[in-house]
């Protein structure tokens, strides 16, 4: 034998096997059009697929470091609209959730604290000031009594000074000063 | 040493209505002072006139002078110090301050409305400081006249952190 001769040598072989592979084609578009995909997917027990991939193996396989490496921070941190992320934060809640007494009290914090205001004046003016606030306090609940009126239905001070409390059970007021208002 | 402050002093009061207690105890506090160094004043004066003139200078014998400066001390000493910061010497001892009704502080105007119009609260047995107790800002007819309002300056809850840091950590436990 010469050589291997690709296509039949028989004319009509060649043509039955172009009918034979137009014809497939034709079922396998028509047997791909009448699949429903979804339906099969919906079929697929996906949450069993994912807890038989080895997701330990697979993040051992992948080289962070190179990754990281290939990450330019600096301009990654170019885009970061800093302030605008800032103003997002609500600090004053923050804030709300530190336990600044214990911290004051367990800590260095609170020796620094009284060695910078120490003194038997300010201790003494504390403690005026204390006593009078809670005169202040027992003579306005009785007044608020006699006068049969509510201490919440009283403004606690200019509006500009102490922001007015939002009734119980609504939202907080939106601020749009901030851009918190997401 | 002195008595802590009261444990219920957890919250900053800075910007509340000041209560009428705090208020009356700077005002006498105020009245203190200002008598106390309108005396200094006339001793002043009289221990001078008698060094130049060497006539004794007798307070009684001058009893119009006297009252018209009087009059004039209480005028300076209220209204200077309103228009300085909204203090006196009685109410930053009491950490209260007067503001003008919307918050924002006060001008030399408001300061020297407010010193004229103390009088009227005064006169009738005082009646114009009921207001303190029954208006709904805590304003005395003065306040009112003026367009102003006393807040509380002093911060509760630093006083109270204050007073923690002093007492040290075996206080920590305590609710």
């Amino acid at each position: 034998m010469s050589g291997y001769i690709d296509v039949s040598p028989n004319p009509i072989n060649d043509r039955l096997e172009r009918m034979a592979q137009s014809i497939a084609e034709r079922v396998a578009h028509l047997v791909i059009d009448s699949i429903d995909l979804n339906a099969i997917l919906e079929r697929i027990d996906v949450d069993g697929l994912v807890s038989r991939v080895d997701a330990d193996a697979l993040v051992d396989r992948v080289d962070v470091e190179k990754i990281v490496e290939r990450v330019d921070v600096e301009k990654l941190l170019e885009r970061v609209d800093v302030n605008a992320l800032v103003e997002r934060v609500d600090v004053r809640r923050i804030v709300d959730q530190l336990d600044i007494e214990s911290l004051v009290a367990q800590t260095e914090l609170g020796s620094i604290i009284a060695r910078s205001t120490s003194g038997v004046a300010s201790e003494v003016l504390d403690v005026i000031r204390a006593q009078s606030v809670g005169l202040d306090d027992f003579f306005a609940r009785w007044t608020n009594r006699v006068l049969r009126r509510t201490a919440e239905a009283l403004p606690l001070g200019p509006r500009t000074l102490v922001p007015v409390a939002p009734p119980s059970g609504t939202a907080p007021p939106v601020d749009t000063r901030t851009g918190n208002g997401q | 040493m002195v008595a802590a402050p009261p444990i219920g002093l957890n919250e900053g009061r800075q910007g509340h209505y000041a209560g009428a207690v705090s208020r009356l105890a700077a005002f006498a506090a105020d009245v203190g002072a200002s008598w106390g160094l309108y005396t200094l004043g006339l001793g002043a004066v009289s221990l001078t006139v008698e060094l130049a003139t060497g006539r004794t200078f007798s307070v009684d014998r001058h009893q119009i002078a006297t009252l018209v400066v009087l009059v004039a001390w209480e005028f300076v000493y209220f209204a200077y110090q309103w228009a300085l910061n909204g203090k006196t010497i009685g109410m930053a001892m009491l950490g209260i301050q007067v503001v003008k009704a919307d918050g924002t502080s006060m001008t030399p105007r408001e300061a020297t409305l407010r010193t004229l119009a103390l009088p009227l609260s005064i006169v009738v047995f005082g009646l114009g400081f009921i207001g303190i107790l029954v208006q709904r800002e805590r304003r005395a007819l003065h306040d009112l006249l003026a367009g102003t309002a006393v807040i509380y300056s002093w911060d509760a809850r630093a006083a109270r952190l204050r007073w923690l840091a002093r007492q040290g950590p075996e206080v920590s436990s305590h609710p």
